[in-house]
């Protein structure tokens, strides 16, 4: 279990995180979303005791986790996975993981069977891709077995392969009834593996949920509706309150409603229908929908060069 | 899946993170490098000295003189060897899974500092050791051993590098960067004590009288005006002690790596 409560981290004139509180419950994939320098990683670092949190705390299991004694027994955590001596093997790499908490030499050799790293095990990291490097991280995340875990971006750098061995993983860790947090920007990631997600924008929390809830819009329901009298279907729906715009000739979509809505209003009009359903929304509709204004760091659009 | 760890003596974290930081030093090859190029200084010094003795001398030098003079060189290889212990996991982002490990930052201080001291000071021991003996087996007859003066020599040895390698933690830990703590500690040790007092004001040459590398010059050569052990003593352990001070609070106060 992890409780964020009022975290809060200030770097100068720049507020990273902004009283941000939530709780990572177990046994369920917890998506960590947000566009770029909303603060997920720095509230990563402060919950694994890395910053200091301007005010506000941080708990794994009830305790912060620099009081832990044994703390890859609790929390595996893969922040940057390029943050590792490259002139070391990443089999001693773990070996001193080991060391540092007790853990048994030989658990090293099967999280190396474990992520798949094999003999390349023996090889300095500078030889290692991305991905490579990933395993590496995720195998000291699973070195002491831990109840808690924490990945940043776990899938950067990885092949389908390994980003359906990821998909995997996560599912297992979860339903073997552990924590499980993970950032990422490949929405349609966490669309696939996440239970709930924790959305955040600007160092705020935008959004809390299960992805269900995200996809549904958050109770922003949308509607489509095709019929060949839609001139008269769209000022019906529009005396009634309900915001209908037209997407083609035939169809029209209304924010804010239900099918059920569409429906009676349709049949009180006696204007037969063609097609009705709920729009399904894609996380990647959700996101922007929810992250818009959060958004810091944003490119725009080439101008188009004026003709001469 | 685990149980709840369970609490366990701070002794114990301690000694794990020890065994941790040793096995980290020795992984990579730097560590490696600086001890090799330490004992070629001062064997092969010694080595040389010792062929180079008088054999018709009317009363023999003690061999350790090989000892403490190559250990004036050869300290920075050590001292090099103690810093980048600290340095390296800065320089690498390795901080953060050594942090994520240990979060427990003032044992982890203390641990990295003692796993630094001890190896090099143990291997500068080691070192005087065979400088000696290598001066006393290419000197013939020209050179004594007399072990008495070899505990004075190993001990002066062992006080100068602990003193020296503890400054070059404390930097480390401090500055967080190889290059910056590496150039400061060339600058207390060697360059500032030697070129302060060249210019000639009373009070650059005080200056210099309280620079560790002084009173690490003073103790393995003797040949710095105006000290004693005694200021020798204080003015390295007494730089040596701030600078871990000061690097604690760094440690333990500020972020990660940021």
């Amino acid at each position: 279990m992890i409780e964020v409560r009022g975290l809060t981290k200030r770097y100068g004139d720049v507020l990273a995180v902004d009283d941000l509180s939530f709780d990572v419950a177990p046994g369920t994939v917890t998506g960590f979303l947000g566009p770029n320098g909303a603060g997920k990683s720095t509230t990563m670092r402060m919950v694994l005791g890395l910053d200091r949190p301007t005010s506000g705390t941080a708990l794994v299991n009830g305790r912060p986790f620099a009081s832990l004694a044994e703390p890859l027994r609790e929390v595996g955590a893969l922040l940057d996975p390029g943050s590792v001596h490259p002139g070391r093997t990443g089999r001693s790499h773990l070996r001193i993981a080991a060391r540092s908490n007790g853990i048994p030499q030989r658990r090293v050799d099967e999280v190396i069977d474990q992520v798949g790293l094999g003999r390349a095990a023996r090889r300095r990291i500078r030889g290692y891709s991305l991905g490579m490097r990933q395993r590496l991280g995720i195998a000291a995340a699973l070195l002491g077995n831990p109840r808690v875990l924490l990945f940043d971006e776990p899938v950067n750098g990885l092949d389908l392969d390994g980003v359906r061995w990821i998909r995997g993983l996560l599912r297992r860790l979860a339903d073997e009834g552990r924590t499980v947090l993970v950032s990422s920007h490949l929405l349609s990631e966490m669309q696939q593996t996440a239970d709930r997600l924790v959305v955040i924008g600007r160092g705020r929390l935008i959004a809390d949920a299960t992805t269900e809830e995200i996809l549904r819009g958050l109770g922003n329901g949308r509607v489509r509706v095709r019929s060949s009298r839609s001139e008269e279907l769209l000022a019906g729906l529009r005396d009634r309150g309900l915001a209908a715009t037209r997407t083609d000739v035939d169809e029209l979509e209304i924010e804010d409603g239900t099918a059920h809505d569409v429906g009676e209003v349709a049949n009180a009009l006696r204007i037969p229908l063609h097609h009705l359903s709920d729009v399904a929304q894609s996380l990647e509709d959700a996101y922007l929908a929810l992250t818009g204004s959060s958004v810091q760091f944003a490119g725009s659009e080439p101008v188009a060069e004026v003709a001469r | 899946m685990t149980a709840t760890a369970h609490d366990i003596s701070a002794g114990r974290v301690f000694a794990r993170t020890c065994a941790a930081e040793w096995t980290r030093l020795w992984s990579v090859r730097a560590g490696r490098w600086f001890a090799a190029a330490a004992a070629v200084v001062m064997v092969g010094i010694g080595t040389i000295a010792g062929s180079e003795a008088d054999p018709t001398a009317v009363r023999s030098e003690p061999a350790w003189m090989a000892s403490t003079v190559t250990a004036m060189p050869a300290q920075f290889a050590l001292l090099a060897l103690a810093l980048t212990v600290v340095t390296s996991d800065y320089a690498t982002g390795g901080i953060v899974p050594t942090l994520q490990w240990t979060p427990r930052r003032t044992l982890l201080g203390l641990a990295r500092t003692a796993v630094a001291m001890t190896a090099a000071t143990g291997l500068a021991v080691l070192l005087a050791l065979a400088s000696a003996l290598a001066a006393y087996l290419a000197a013939g007859q020209a050179l004594d051993l007399p072990w008495n003066a070899g505990l004075d020599a190993l001990g002066t040895v062992a006080l100068v590098v602990a003193g020296g390698s503890a400054l070059a933690v404390g930097l480390g830990f401090l500055l967080r960067s190889t290059a910056g703590a590496l150039v400061a500690v060339f600058l207390l040790m060697l360059v500032l004590p030697f070129l302060l007092p060249v210019f000639g004001y009373s009070w650059m040459s005080a200056v210099a009288a309280v620079l560790p590398g002084s009173g690490a010059a003073f103790l393995l050569i003797g040949e710095v005006p105006g000290m004693t052990t005694a200021s020798s003593v204080t003015a390295l352990l007494g730089w040596a002690g701030g600078a871990l001070l000061l690097g604690w609070l760094r440690l333990a106060r500020d972020d990660a790596n940021r």
